[in-house]
């Protein structure tokens, strides 16, 4: 049974992450940032780490932690905003993205007493770190830490996730979930013109995964696909937009990475009212 | 010590077993007589007989009595 | 605990320095719990036959992918454990480099990378196989301690030693079976401090791995043919460099490294790039594998081609001492 509160506290969660994606953006200036893969994941982070991951802020290495892994590493922004409302960063955090010196790099930079487990942005890593740790976890018989990985649609074009995955069947790892952001766009277009990876549910359903294929925007049904068991390692095929929840970024190339302008920040900040 | 002596301590003292055990003994017959034991006998009865053995014979030596077979080769006569 | 005894070494130098890392894969079972073994369908040829079966709970076989092997390996080592990841040299830094490069490098984490048959030991399965480029892929990635045993012996030394520090390290496994035995006694090994096998006072000679037996052998023909006192320095170690035993080489009239591996990039040129840095240096000479990818062929026959034979080495050595201003 889904607490509507919990969904609840994950909407507004996902709404004051949506607007601090958009701040960042624009507070790096020119450089611009990965934003519209960014704002695909707001809902799937919200959830993570408001409704369904165990962690401890005051003590971060907590070994019955669940383990969480950016493996799309370009849309950190969302783990940032999602890293504030768990209380590992504060506001004055989120404003030194992309500064020099910072530790919120543009691409996550491993820093545990920060909630970053491992470091990302080359693509194609994260499923691998997934699988050991899991192995891992398994042979110090902790069995109540899940591992969580976030891939990107684009990622799964990467040969080595799917040396990782069929590793990730072959031993069972039923403490292994991964997630993909599939928002249908890549970096030079869409990603059925790029290479194409459809039927990517069948794809890995014949890998030997548990595979759950959901609307990515909807707290209710990520927090029933987050939580469910199976003996298999899970994949939830997080049907997403690109760009969601700014109207002139939605499902857009052009937002994959860039800057926001005065008067584009104002539009993207009036769209999060109501 | 006679040779068969000598060639009877080497498989006791490399697999850590009895006189009465090696015996009929053939490769991976018991556990210590794997890959890594194999050449760890041929390196304790090269030490002990004082040859050299030619990797033909290093391979076909597969038990206790075919190794008597192959010594003799080397003029190490284990009767 | 493992014997540095004659007849154990003798073991190790007929089983190859595969199996010599597996014989001390066993020994580290015993002693370190976090120990582990990661391999991409190369168990086997590891020589881990034995640590399989007596551990088959701390061996993880991921089949023919070695990108996903070391991106395993890393997450058990974030979670506390000591994972070896094996394969051949040029899957391990080429193949992962950019693995090889996030993992251990930029995140510095605790994976023991082996590189089974670097050099030209496996020469007769041709260039696809060999590896001569591994040291200077890995050399120039920050972070990562590099291994070179010089022997068997030294490659259970190597091993052992890996497993207690704290750090990412690759660990070069080189030469044929039977390997030729330089240390025939237990010995102090020290990740870091090279070791000087014969001191010579006229020239420095700078070995690693194979290399260091030949390079014994060519100094006892410089002496014994030409009267020409040469050390012998075992440096285990490419990075970090023994930067003390490039001091007192400098002492002498001439520096030569010789490595079964790639001029470019590899010890020599980690020397080279040291004595750049000094102003007082003898002039340097460099043996190693010629830029190119040669015919396959077997072991000898390309140690042979590429002129690394202890007498080709004393012949190169010669001409260029013959010719420095002294």
């Amino acid at each position: 049974m889904i607490d509507n509160n919990l969904v609840k506290k994950c909407k507004e969660a996902s709404k004051r992450m949506r607007i601090n994606a958009i701040k960042m953006t624009h507070n790096v200036g020119n450089v611009g940032a990965h934003i519209g893969g960014a704002l695909s994941m707001i809902e799937i982070m919200s959830v993570l780490y408001l409704g369904v991951m165990k962690y401890d802020i005051k003590n971060p290495l907590m070994e019955k932690r669940d383990r969480f892994i950016l493996s799309k590493g370009h849309g950190v922004i969302a783990q940032y905003a999602a890293l504030k409302e768990a209380g590992f960063l504060t506001d004055e955090d989120l404003l030194t993205f992309k500064q020099n010196e910072t530790q919120l790099y543009a691409h996550p930079s491993m820093n545990l007493k920060m909630g970053i487990e491992f470091s990302s942005g080359s693509l194609g890593q994260g499923l691998s770190l997934g699988v050991g740790t899991a192995l891992a976890l398994k042979q110090k018989n902790n069995t109540s830490s899940r591992i969580f990985v976030l891939l990107g649609d684009g990622e799964c074009d990467e040969g080595s996730v799917w040396e990782a995955a069929a590793s990730a069947n072959h031993y069972q790892l039923s403490n292994l979930v991964v997630i993909v952001d599939k928002n249908n766009l890549q970096y030079d277009g869409q990603t059925k013109e790029i290479l194409s990876m459809d039927p990517l549910e069948e794809k890995w359903k014949s890998f030997g995964w548990k595979v759950l294929s959901i609307n990515g925007h909807s707290e209710k049904d990520l927090l029933t696909a987050l939580n469910s068991n199976s003996n298999v390692p899970i994949a939830i095929i997080a049907n997403t937009v690109k760009g969601k929840g700014v109207s002139f970024m939605e499902d857009n190339v052009l937002w994959h990475n860039n800057r926001l302008t005065e008067n584009q920040l104002i539009q993207a900040m009036e769209e999060q009212e109501d | 010590m006679t040779n068969l002596e000598k060639y009877t301590k080497a498989f006791e003292e490399t697999f850590n077993i009895t006189a009465e055990q090696t015996k009929g003994l053939e490769y991976q017959a018991i556990s210590e007589w794997d890959s890594v034991g194999h050449m760890s006998l041929i390196a304790a009865l090269e030490d002990a007989f004082d040859i050299m053995m030619d990797t033909d014979d290093i391979i076909d030596f597969s038990s206790f009595e075919k190794g008597k077979e192959i010594l003799a080769k080397y003029d190490v006569d284990v009767k | 605990m493992i014997e540095y005894k004659k007849s154990n070494i003798k073991l190790w130098s007929r089983l190859g320095s595969c199996g010599a890392f597996g014989f001390a894969a066993n020994e580290l079972a015993q002693t370190n719990d976090n120990v582990l073994m990661v391999t991409s369908d190369l168990c086997f040829y590891s020589g881990l036959d034995r640590f399989k079966s007596q551990y088959p709970n701390k061996l993880f076989n991921v089949g023919i992918a070695e990108q996903n092997m070391v991106g395993v390996a890393s997450g058990l080592a974030n979670e506390g454990f000591i994972p070896f990841a094996t394969t051949y040299a040029t899957f391990a830094s080429a193949r992962c480099a950019d693995q090889v490069r996030v993992n251990m490098g930029y995140m510095n984490l605790n994976v023991k990378l082996v590189g089974l048959t670097a050099g030209l030991s496996v020469g007769i399965l041709g260039p696809t196989h060999i590896s001569i480029e591994d040291i200077a892929i890995i050399r120039s990635i920050p972070n990562i301690v590099i291994l070179s045993p010089a022997d068997c012996t030294e490659t259970v030394k190597a091993t052992i030693a890996a497993s207690k520090i704290d750090a990412p390290v690759y660990l070069r496994l080189s030469g044929p079976m039977n390997n030729p035995i330089v240390y025939t006694d237990d010995y102090n090994f020290e990740i870091g401090k090279a070791i000087t096998l014969i001191e010579g006072k006229d020239i420095s000679i700078i070995a690693t791995g194979t290399m260091v037996y030949n390079s014994l052998k060519a100094a006892e023909i410089l002496k014994e043919k030409y009267s020409i006192c040469a050390s012998v320095i075992n440096m285990h170690t490419i990075k970090p460099l023994d930067k003390n035993a490039v001091d007192m080489a400098c002492e002498s009239n001439l520096i030569v490294t010789v490595e079964e591996h790639s001029k470019i990039g590899g010890l020599g040129s980690a020397v080279s790039e040291y004595l750049s840095e000094k102003t007082n240096k003898p002039p340097q000479l460099i043996l190693g594998l010629s830029d190119e990818y040669k015919h396959a062929g077997s072991y000898d026959y390309l140690i042979q081609q590429y002129g690394l034979t202890p007498e080709k080495i004393a012949d190169n050595i010669l001409k260029k001492y013959k010719n420095i201003e002294r």
